[in-house]
């Protein structure tokens, strides 16, 4: 809720002195204005334009963003072409490999996310990444059938994304097909991967002491739902977040100085387990 | 987003299939766009080009999920950043050009789509202002979408120093808009 965020807030921002410079920040805070997992309204003092201004810069893209699609196939097709070796059959070409678990897991739970309150980030109640995240994973199964994530669904009404036949999963594969969509189409709504791994980075600059204020409730909700599980956010973050970042952030002065609690595959407490049911994040933005 | 599909979206697009390779391209070329605008200031169109050149001659070797793919790409795009800057620092100031951004800086546009009380134009205009390494950074995070060792990786730096980076660009903006109006307000 909105009186959690806010206090554990504050206990995040303690340490920086304001009375010195009113515009302190603490890095917990930076990283969650870069990850957009800080609405405006609970933004430091000073701060809510600048979170406005991220999420306008990470925003859906426009219609003249989506323009020039044809060159690029031009040169995927000349450089098909130039080597035709196993490439370009379907037959000699390998398998499609099996979706990755984590993959999976984010398709499998998008149903508990549609309904679930994150629906609400369609129409923009969320900070960047997290209404990116949101609004790419209810696109991605919109008509509510995640056992079949290749089939997009319907998007929503306020969210430009995918909207071709992109499915084009291991079945799509039509060599020297035409078929390329034309510069009019829209979608290629951001990415949740990204927004996922945003979240992470979020979670693990919290690792530590202050787990259960690190992240928002509804932006922990979203990544625990997105890993399958609120114990299963350690072992997905691991996954998806590079070499050294993994969940044993340096930058993170609580962090303790042994093997770490909610490391390697430790179940990371109750984090944000407050978050069940609530509403999305007060961004104070009038509709 | 590409998200569960990517695997099977890359592997296809690496064999040469147009729309597996449409979805990558409408996920990245937006977000190209708005880094080469900050970054370049001008040329995003051409950059953007020579990107996606890049990764189409590199995809059928590219392995990695899909963070690694997206940071792939940006290290292309920063590299395009980089041999513009040479081509242009060899040019004569007068054929160098303006400042593409100026485009972008309409704040009363009232047809700019505006999130969170900014157009993401005013928004971009705005990040270009910072001095470059921080807009670098900052929009290699946010709009690009990547973790702080990724940005690290791709810019050259040490995490430290990219941390150092945002803060600082971040801190910058706030004190540049601290109720300087410039910008059209939606609510």
């Amino acid at each position: 809720m909105a009186a959690d965020d806010a206090s554990s807030a504050e206990m995040r921002r303690r340490h920086v002195n304001h009375d010195a410079d009113p515009l302190a920040l603490d890095e917990e805070t930076v990283e969650r204005l870069l990850t957009g997992t800080l609405p405006p309204a609970q933004a430091p003092a000073g701060y809510e334009k600048v979170a406005q201004l991220l999420a306008a810069a990470a925003a859906a893209p426009t219609p003249e963003e989506l323009v020039g699609q044809g060159a690029v196939l031009a040169e995927l097709r000349a450089a098909a072409r130039a080597r035709p070796t196993a490439a370009m059959t379907r037959g000699t070409a390998s398998p499609p490999r099996r979706r990755r678990r984590t993959g999976l897991a984010v398709v499998v739970v998008v149903g508990a996310m549609v309904t679930g309150g994150v629906a609400g980030a369609a129409t923009g109640h969320l900070p960047g990444p997290v209404r990116d995240a949101a609004r790419a994973i209810t696109g991605a199964a919109g008509n509510g059938t995640p056992s079949s994530p290749t089939t997009p669904g319907q998007p929503p009404a306020s969210a430009p994304r995918i909207t071709d036949a992109g499915g084009a999963g291991p079945q799509g594969s039509r060599p020297g097909g035409t078929g390329g969509p034309g510069p009019g189409s829209t979608g290629g709504g951001p990415v949740a991967g990204a927004a996922l791994e945003g979240l992470c980075e979020a979670y693990a600059a919290g690792n530590g002491a202050a787990q259960g204020g690190k992240l928002d409730a509804t932006a922990f909700k979203a990544l625990a739902t997105a890993a399958g599980g609120e114990d299963k956010v350690a072992t997905f973050c691991e996954d998806l977040l590079p070499g050294d970042q993994k969940l044993k952030d340096p930058k993170d002065p609580k962090q303790p100085g042994s093997s770490g609690t909610g490391g390697q595959g430790g179940p990371p407490a109750s984090t944000g387990g407050q978050g069940e049911g609530g509403p999305p994040p007060e961004t104070g933005r009038a509709p | 987003m590409i998200g569960p599909d990517f695997p099977d979206v890359l592997g296809a697009a690496a064999r040469g299939d147009e729309e597996a390779f449409g979805r990558l391209w409408r996920d990245l070329h937006p977000r190209l766009l708005r880094y080469f605008g900050v970054v370049s200031r001008a040329a995003a169109e051409d950059l953007a080009s020579e990107t996606w050149l890049g990764v189409v001659r590199g995809l059928d070797r590219f392995q990695g999920n899909e963070p690694a793919f997206r940071a792939w790409v940006f290290t292309i795009a920063r590299h395009e950043v980089l041999d513009w800057r040479r081509r242009a620092a060899r040019r004569p100031a007068a054929d160098l050009p303006m400042n593409g951004l100026v485009e972008w800086a309409a704040p009363d546009d009232p047809a700019a789509d505006a999130v969170e009380g900014f157009s993401t134009r005013a928004a971009l205009a705005e990040l270009a202002t910072l001095p470059a390494d921080q807009a670098e950074a900052i929009m290699l995070r946010v709009v690009a979408g990547l973790g702080v060792d990724r940005v690290a990786a791709i810019m050259g730096k040490r995490p430290g120093t990219v941390r150092v980076l945002t803060h600082r660009g971040l801190r910058r903006l706030a004190e540049r808009l601290g109720g300087d109006g410039r910008f059209r307000r939606v609510v």
